[in-house]
């Protein structure tokens, strides 16, 4: 099985490493777009710093949607430990990830056994079809959490919102509410709404937000990038000392100005890349077994938790697992890749 | 190598040693002397004084909850790049590598995160061994878990309490057990908004009082060398001396430690119904010989409260300055962030005043330990300004000179004349630290010890002197010279060496795929997941 190529032509893992290398030597503005698990975020972080380059998540707009809260107001939160055992009433905000609906069944399925041990209710606020009522203004899920936050504290609003009284009568009863979402089914106006309404809620009674991640990756590479350089992604070494600015280091924005003049992805899941553009340069580490369309160098990786052990953050328990492989194999580590390229850049 | 430090001003207490003199040291160890052979490298220490490596007992400087704020306050991380130091924020960012890196230059090789949560133990160990130079350790918290108050409630046998308090330390590599508002994340999470020591958490019917104690008891009988880590209730309120004072007679003859007592030294005197009682707990401390303390100095400024005694902060997020904060019920363990700026007014000052007391009316400096909770009473990089406080009364006075009349009016500090010496920094920082954590390999330039060395160069300004030690040997390596740091190396984490029961893994393995559906195997891990060469160092129980 080829494990790299330089273009279309298949080489040693070394030699793909050495070119990556030279690349990124060269390169005046570098910029990463990167997926995997906490421990291909940290090498991909310090190499990063070596090179002077900005990173961002590989789809980096959602998550920079799920972090503004964080950044720019702070929340209530909760675990999704105890949402399972003590939330007895459940709004779900948007749509929820995919990923999110084998544990969403199984809390839909149990009662709470903490504090009442009573059964629990299901909203959802402008989410798609399945359990629980629909609570909505038909005018977009904006204006539904501002109609809800108006309405809630007693203020008059334009919008009728379906099921208001029963959602109210839910949340006023309950012990426990907790309210789900995602960056994929909110936008920062939406979430920070979403917050206030938690908030005003806390002034009497207790609930909470839960953030459900659309790539639990990605939130994982937050944690590590947050911890490492004291900023979560979008991030950049340009000056050789990290710096913060979504706006700036938004690597789509960077490619797209022409700014970058090298990219360097890390895709660990099959087909996250199959193409790209001409330009910039890219290095691409992919679970891939050809090169990758325009790619300057590629090098096969494998998939964190499948072709070998990993650390990543989990939305079932709301921190930091390990995952031991499930079908181990002899595909390399994004981590071990890196590590590699790190080794061939001149000191 | 061979090493020779030569002709220093040694102070080790732990060894009886003050005078000038060399101290040796070959593989990471201290030596009695070279033996007759030659070194390979002496390093003049004449003007210096030579200390072992320093020893912070609490600073959260890991975990869910550092991180968070971290992720909170991009602001003060970015004021934290060069800039001028009076810059405001300028000392508020801390990344992991800046965290290593700063203690190190200051001559501190060992830092204990007092407050992992044992569900995040993975995530708090990831961003230690990413801490560069020093060694860390943990205090893995319990009191809010509902297996343990379940088991409280139930009547459990003192023996199955311990076998769940050793599964917990040694499941998440710590090094002691801390409890935090004992009852008060689990009161929260049903609405109740305040809690004292004799109050019980709902559906548990269990008092603050009865989990402290419990967990008191299952320390002493593991013989786990750090006695139960006691957060109390009631921080920051007036009149919290007095929930402080009944927390240390239920002491009761067994080891307790009660942390930043500083944030519980306040009476309810005055026209403002807030006052000093540092005094007054500093005299209990006296006279409570099985006590000891940490204090939580305040410093000025601006910086981040972390906590996991999330009612307290809840109750403490409409004074955030900036505006924000993230208030968090976590699985058992809550946590709150709530960005602060210590002023120098009439509150301000009177909580400077309140950690000062306590560090100078304590008598013995064997039970008081150097701390600023960092970040909560202030970021630890204010610890030189803190020594030349305790050190030089003039330093003092006029600090005071510059504070509110009516708050000094409230505290006994004007009056005190103390002076800190060399012995006593050296015990509170080193001897007694290790002590207390029970590392019998530091904290000592005994021979046989670790070689983690701090060297200063003399001067008039003992806070400059105490910023930037002239040389820092971690493990034998030159870590600092002249306040830089020269090379950089991984610690280690320190974790007791806990015999776990097989029936209280296979009872743990029940609970969690009962009552999170997922088995143990999401909220335990193996040492490998750290993905670093041998992360862990073990030490050994009391026998």
């Amino acid at each position: 099985m080829a494990v790299a190529w330089i273009g279309s032509r298949e080489v040693t893992g070394t030699e793909a490493a050495r070119r990556a290398a030279e690349l990124l030597a060269q390169s005046r503005c570098p910029v990463f777009s990167l997926d995997g698990d906490v421990h291909a975020w940290r090498a991909a972080i310090a190499l990063a710093e070596r090179v002077g380059a900005s990173y961002d998540q590989l789809q980096g707009a959602t998550l920079a949607r799920e972090l503004a809260l964080f950044t720019g107001k702070g929340a209530i939160t909760v675990a999704p430990g105890e949402v399972r055992r003590r939330a007895d009433c459940i709004v779900l905000v948007g749509e929820i990830p995919a990923s999110c609906r084998v544990w969403l069944k199984d809390v839909s399925g149990t009662k709470p056994d903490l504090a009442g041990g009573t059964g629990r209710s299901l909203f959802r606020v402008d989410s798609g079809r399945g359990a629980g009522r629909q609570v909505s203004s038909g005018g977009g899920i904006a204006q539904t959490l501002a109609a809800l936050r108006a309405q809630l504290a007693g203020r008059s609003s334009s919008a009728t919102v379906s099921n208001f009284d029963a959602l109210r009568k839910a949340l006023g009863n309950a012990r426990y509410a907790a309210f789900l979402y995602s960056g994929a089914g909110l936008d920062e106006l939406a979430i920070e709404m979403l917050q206030g309404i938690v908030a005003d809620l806390n002034r009497t009674q207790r609930a909470a937000m839960l953030l459900l991640p659309d790539n639990e990756d990605a939130w994982g590479g937050a944690l590590a990038s947050t911890w490492m350089t004291g900023f979560a992604p979008r991030t950049g070494f340009g000056r050789g000392m990290p710096e913060y600015d979504p706006w700036r280091f938004d690597a789509a924005r960077m490619i797209a100005d022409r700014e970058a003049d090298l990219h360097l992805v890390m895709a660990s899941r099959r087909n996250d890349i199959a193409r790209l553009p001409r330009r910039p340069t890219a290095i691409v580490l992919s679970r891939t077994d050809a090169p990758v369309a325009n790619a300057a160098v590629t090098i096969a990786i494998g998939e964190p938790g499948r072709d070998h052990d990993a650390v990543r953050y989990s939305h079932r328990t709301g921190t930091i697992v390990a995952q031991a492989a499930e079908k181990p194999s002899q595909r390399a580590s994004a981590a071990a890749i890196i590590g590699a390229i790190s080794e061939a850049l001149p000191c | 190598m061979l090493t020779r430090i030569e002709g220093g001003h040694v102070v080790d207490p732990a060894s009886d040693r003050s005078g000038v003199g060399d101290v040796w040291f070959e593989d990471g160890r201290i030596l009695a002397g070279g033996e007759g052979r030659a070194p390979d490298r002496v390093i003049d220490a004449a003007g210096c004084l030579v200390m072992a490596g320093a020893i912070d007992i609490h600073s959260h400087i890991g975990g869910g909850n550092v991180n968070t704020a971290r992720l909170l306050l991009p602001e003060h991380h970015r004021a934290h790049l060069p800039r001028p130091a009076a810059t405001p924020l300028s000392n508020a960012g801390w990344s992991t590598f800046e965290t290593g890196c700063r203690y190190a230059q200051m001559g501190f090789t060992t830092v204990v995160e007092p407050a992992m949560s044992p569900g995040a133990a993975l995530h708090t160990h990831l961003e230690l061994s990413d801490i560069p130079i020093i060694d860390k350790a943990t205090l893995a918290i319990l009191g809010n878990d509902d297996f343990l108050l379940s088991m409280i409630r139930d009547k459990a046998s003192p023996a199955m309490i311990e076998d769940y308090v050793a599964w917990t330390v040694a499941s998440s590599r710590a090094l002691g057990v801390k409890v935090i508002n004992a009852g008060a994340a689990a009161a929260f999470k049903e609405n109740v908004r305040t809690f004292s020591f004799d109050d019980v958490v709902p559906s548990y019917g269990v008092s603050s009082r009865r989990i402290v104690k419990t967990l008191q008891g299952a320390v002493n009988a593991l013989g786990i060398p750090h006695p139960l880590h006691v957060h109390c209730n009631n921080l920051g309120a007036a009149g919290a001396a007095d929930t402080a004072a009944v927390t240390m007679a239920a002491a009761e003859g067994l080891p307790l430690h009660l942390a930043h007592l500083q944030f519980y030294g306040y009476g309810t005197e005055g026209k403002r119904k807030f006052s000093s009682a540092g005094a007054r707990l500093a005299e209990i401390v006296n006279s409570t010989p099985e006590i000891t303390v940490d204090v939580g100095q305040v410093m000025f400024g601006q910086t981040v409260t972390v906590s996991s005694d999330v009612m307290r902060q809840f109750s403490a997020r409409g004074t955030a300055s900036p505006k924000k904060s993230v208030i968090h019920d976590g699985d058992a363990n809550g946590g709150g962030i709530v960005p602060y700026r210590y002023r120098p007014d009439y509150y301000g000052a009177l909580q400077w005043a309140v950690g000062l007391e306590l560090f100078l009316l304590i008598d013995d400096p064997w039970r008081v330990f150097f701390t600023t909770d960092h970040p909560n009473g202030a970021p630890f990089t204010t610890y030189p300004a803190i020594f030349r406080l305790l050190m030089d009364r003039e330093a003092r006075a006029e600090a005071i000179a510059a504070l509110p009349k009516a708050a000094l009016a409230m505290t006994t500090l004007p009056s005190i004349g103390r002076e800190y010496s060399w012995e006593e920094i050296a015990v509170m920082t080193r001897a007694a630290p290790a002590k207390l954590l029970g590392l019998k390999d530091r904290g000592t330039l005994a021979p046989g010890a670790i070689a983690d060395i701090a060297v200063y160069r003399k001067q008039p300004d003992i806070e400059q002197m105490l910023g930037a030690a002239a040389y820092v040997f971690k493990d034998g390596d030159l870590v600092v010279r002249d306040g830089e740091v020269t090379h950089y190396r991984r610690g280690k984490a320190l974790r007791l060496d806990t015999p776990v029961d097989a029936a209280m893994r296979r009872r743990m393995e029940a609970f969690h795929q009962e009552r999170y559906g997922l088995s143990l195997d999401w909220f335990t891990f193996p040492d490998h997941a750290i993905s670093r060469a041998a992360p862990f160092a073990e030490v050994a129980c009391r026998s």
